[in-house]
């Protein structure tokens, strides 16, 4: 190798390195003040009591497609059905099920087909039929069924939910999610106090495998005990306290989670809704929210809220994870090269100068220079090029920081009153946080780069299948029944696009 | 060889100077991330010690909540929901407070949340006067008066939430002072105190600002506090002035009108078909004609219909609905609503005209099945939806 490239490239990391540590830093101080300013003026239960009775609170629809779920679906409908708020309705899109899932709503919910007149405000695939109940019950009467052609992506199903929902906002989740029971507040809430239009809200997210959740509701969050989730919840928790915290503080959010998503509804069909064609799908359409905002010369905030809203089930073993990650890695290439007029566009405010050129540079740099870095070290071992003496010093230093950051993520999460009722349960978070730089990084690191190969060869994207385990719940008016119910399977599954790594 | 032991101080001088100069002989890469390794050890172990200080903070406060809740709890309802006026010693004696005891300040913190708790439970069965008196006995308003004096913002702004929340009519001079504080949130939950409590012109601060921000938290919250005057017969702001006299804020007029609707003041329906008639900005054009709607104001009809060649979609749309509203059964009605349906170039609008044609009697319902008999293959599952019965309860947009 030439000197003058070693050289190069020693400067090159050592500037990369700083950089990033001093972003981090950054992100840190910001997301505290976050943190403290949401700690100082907002008081849930305030809030909470003076929204259940107002005549201003906004009405809020809950858009969730379901594909084959016919072993969980009642339970999760259940669950979305049994929120606290005023004013919110439940759209289920059945994206051409296979299985049972629709004859099982209907069969549950007394529901029967109506001469919905459907307008296709966002393109999808074809409408068969809308469902509504026939029962007195008035909280089944929350309820919409749509029954729609599969559209092969979550994209379609989500837009076909969009075109029909009746509220001034729309959250956009997945079926098997469990939110929690506040949670539509909680993201209404701040649309409500902001002098600006406020386009989007993000609410933490975590994986719900290893809680203890009962009826659709979550009464005990603890972390996973298996190494993959473990692991991806505390990505999870960084990337909401920390990353998109500070950069809601700037107002320079880059994505909004395709899992737990709060729209406003106008702006969302105004920018053409979700792109079938993404493979990063959520955070495709903030940026074009974005774009419409700013073409228009709008003043717009996009804004993230520390506490957790919904829980989530992730991969459970590596290839799972492989399959997710890869998608991802492909997500970001093809949203860079859909969006690359953003990048450095002043037109486009913090989004285009701050968090694009960021993601551009530590998101989608980084498995390429992480890798180019993995080759390096192996060629100095084999020349004997390696400085022991410093080596592990610099070793130490950076597994320091990172078990540091880890520190402070956890006092953030206690800080937001999100902790785990057994506080020992953090330990896990320290145990994943001691292994993830040597067992679970590479493996991202890998992963990406497979999602980059893949899209600039052009090679076919399959969605794949998701096996969930779910949460069986007791059937109404008998006590507690938990456990696994194995093999429900999500064909468009609900994993984070490729910017929920951003941060980390 | 003669050794020298260190002691004391000299010992600890000795190595720290040994550890200085072993440093300076590093390079200044090593330097650097030797000096950072230790900040973030120490800063490691800084917050493991803060959070496990936390935490056991939380404990004990937990616990001492849980002992005051099993200790007061069921009196305190017991107590509230007497309808006979009971004396404060009275009070005192069975909850077993002793006299001249003064109450810590961490217990009237702890039992704080308990009182909230069962405010917001039997908010509708509990006596005034004896909740007022609970409060008097636990020191509650001498507690905020002293949380109102703190330096910390935000422990102001939580006191103040927390009076709204158990309704502790405490005097609005301890929030007068930040009527007008640099802060925003501290200046809105100070003037809510106020208009929550105050008696005389509660208002003045709201009306008086010429910078003012209305947002829709602050229309829930001061919807709140009006319907909370209004239940205790306490003086109202006069909203037909805030709709005329402040045009610095459109927000607060359009605030004003819907609160107009809401409290069914029909005497103020001249003035707002008034307004009607001079105004230019959509958004409270649109309040204005749902409130004369609602308030089911007959001789608006001919301003709605007058208005329809110059207004937007928004507008057009509420007019609809005002007049599906009224139902008065004006033929001149059905005529114009027939002619918003054939005028429509969205389906938004042509399915209000729709609905309202369809329930407005049986002139109505005719219009309707006459332009179901004209309707193209494009139209037809409009009527198909306004027809069915179980589509009718859902809004659509």
């Amino acid at each position: 190798m030439p000197e003058w490239f070693q050289t190069f490239f020693n400067y090159a990391v050592i500037f990369y390195s700083a950089f990033l540590i001093a972003s981090y830093i950054a992100m840190v101080l910001l997301a505290y003040k976050e943190h403290k300013k949401h700690r100082t003026y907002h008081y849930e239960k305030h809030v909470i009591d003076q929204m259940r009775t107002s005549p201003y609170t906004p009405g809020v629809s809950i858009v969730a497609p379901a594909y084959n779920e016919e072993k969980t679906i009642i339970n999760n409908v259940n669950s979305l059905l049994s929120l606290d708020y005023p004013d919110y309705e439940v759209v289920i899109v059945n994206d051409g099920s296979k299985d049972d899932t629709l004859k099982l709503l209907i069969d549950n919910f007394q529901l029967v087909k109506v001469p919905y007149a459907y307008v296709e405000k966002i393109k999808t695939k074809p409408v068969k039929g809308v469902y509504m109940t026939t029962s007195d019950n008035p909280v089944f009467k929350r309820l919409t069924v749509v029954d729609k052609e599969n559209g092969g992506t979550k994209a379609d199903a989500s837009n076909a939910g969009v075109n029909i929902v009746s509220n001034k906002y729309f959250v956009c989740t997945d079926v098997d999610c469990i939110i929690d029971k506040y949670a539509l507040y909680r993201v209404a809430w701040p649309t409500m106090t902001s002098t600006r239009k406020v386009i989007a809200v993000s609410a933490s997210m975590r994986m719900s495998n290893g809680c203890d959740v009962r009826n659709g509701q979550m009464i005990e969050p603890k972390p996973p005990h298996t190494p993959i989730p473990l692991f991806q919840d505390l990505e999870y928790a960084r990337s909401y306290l920390v990353g998109k915290q500070a950069l809601s503080a700037i107002n320079a959010m880059q994505n909004v989670s395709g899992g737990f998503g709060f729209f406003d509804t106008e702006i969302v069909i105004k920018a053409g809704g979700y792109d079938g064609d993404s493979f990063a799908e959520d955070m495709d359409m903030l940026a074009r929210m974005i774009r419409y905002m700013c073409d228009s010369g709008e003043d717009y905030r996009v804004v993230q809220i520390p506490e957790i809203c919904c829980w989530t089930e992730g991969p459970g073993n590596v290839k799972v994870l492989s399959r997710q990650r890869t998608r991802w890695g492909r997500g970001l290439l093809q949203f860079f090269i859909v969006h690359r007029d953003m990048v450095f566009n002043r037109t486009y405010r913090q989004y285009g100068m701050v968090t694009l050129p960021y993601i551009l540079i530590f998101e989608m740099l980084a498995p390429v220079i992480e890798f180019l870095g993995y080759i390096s070290i192996i060629w100095l071992f084999l020349s004997g090029g390696i400085n022991y003496h410093t080596v592990w010093l610099v070793f130490l230093a950076l597994y320091s920081f990172a078990q540091m950051l880890t520190m402070i993520i956890i006092s953030f999460d206690i800080y937001s009153d999100n902790s785990f009722k057994k506080r020992s349960s953090y330990r896990w978070f320290m145990l994943a946080s001691l292994l993830e730089p040597i067992m679970y990084h590479p493996l991202n690191v890998f992963f990406s780069l497979r999602g980059y190969v893949k899209h600039l060869i052009g090679a076919q994207m399959v969605w794949g299948n998701m096996t969930r385990k779910g949460f069986q719940q007791p059937v109404p008016g008998t006590e507690g029944a938990e456990g696994a119910t194995e093999g429900a399977e999500g064909a468009a599954p609900a994993e984070e696009s490729a910017a929920e790594e951003i941060s980390e | 060889m003669e050794y020298y032991f260190l002691e004391g101080i000299e010992y600890w001088k000795y190595y720290i100077m040994l550890l200085y100069y072993r440093f300076i002989e590093l390079s200044p890469e090593i330097q650097v991330v030797s000096i950072f390794t230790t900040i973030c050890v120490i800063t490691f172990i800084f917050l493991v010690i803060g959070n496990i200080h936390h935490n056991n903070k939380k404990v004990r406060r937990n616990r001492g909540i849980q002992r005051l809740d099993e200790k007061y709890k069921a009196k305190i309802i017991e107590i509230a929901q007497r309808t006979d006026l009971m004396d404060l010693n009275d009070i005192t004696e069975e909850l077993d407070i002793p006299k001249n005891y003064r109450m810590k300040e961490k217990t009237t913190s702890r039992i704080i949340p308990i009182l909230i708790t069962v405010h917001r439970t039997y908010k509708d069965k509990i006596f005034r006067p004896n909740w007022e008196r609970i409060l008097q006995a636990f020191k509650i308003p001498p507690y905020f008066e002293m949380l109102m004096r703190s330096r910390n913002m935000g422990k102001r702004i939580k006191a103040l939430m927390q009076i709204a929340d158990m309704d502790a009519d405490l005097k609005e001079a301890v929030a007068s002072r930040y009527l007008f504080a640099k802060d925003k949130k501290m200046r809105m939950n100070a003037r809510l105190h106020v208009a929550r409590f105050g008696t005389s012109y509660p208002f003045k601060a709201l009306e008086e600002d010429a910078n003012l921000e209305f947002t829709e938290e602050m229309m829930v919250k001061y919807h709140n506090i009006l319907v909370y005057r209004n239940a205790n017969n306490l003086s109202m702001p006069n909203l037909i002035r805030w709709c005329n006299r402040t045009p610095v804020n459109e927000e607060l007029r359009i605030f004003a009108v819907n609160e107009i609707r809401l409290f069914k003041r029909y005497d103020d329906c001249p003035e707002l078909l008034e307004m009607l008639r001079n105004c230019r900005d959509e958004g409270f054009a649109c309040a204005l004609i749902k409130a004369l709607g609602e308030l089911e104001y007959i001789p608006a009809e001919g301003e709605f219909r007058h208005r329809y060649a110059n207004a937007s979609f928004a507008e057009r749309q509420a007019l609809a609905d005002a007049l599906g509203a009224i139902n008065s059964g004006n033929p001149e009605v059905v005529n114009y609503l027939v002619y918003d349906y054939r005028e429509s170039t969205d389906y938004i609008s042509k399915m209000k005209a729709l609905k309202v044609l369809y329930n407005y009697g049986r002139r109505g319902k005719d219009a309707f099945n006459m332009l179901k008999a004209e309707a193209g293959d494009e139209e037809k599952p409009l009527f198909t939806h306004i027809e069915n019965k179980l589509l009718d309860s859902r809004k659509y947009a």
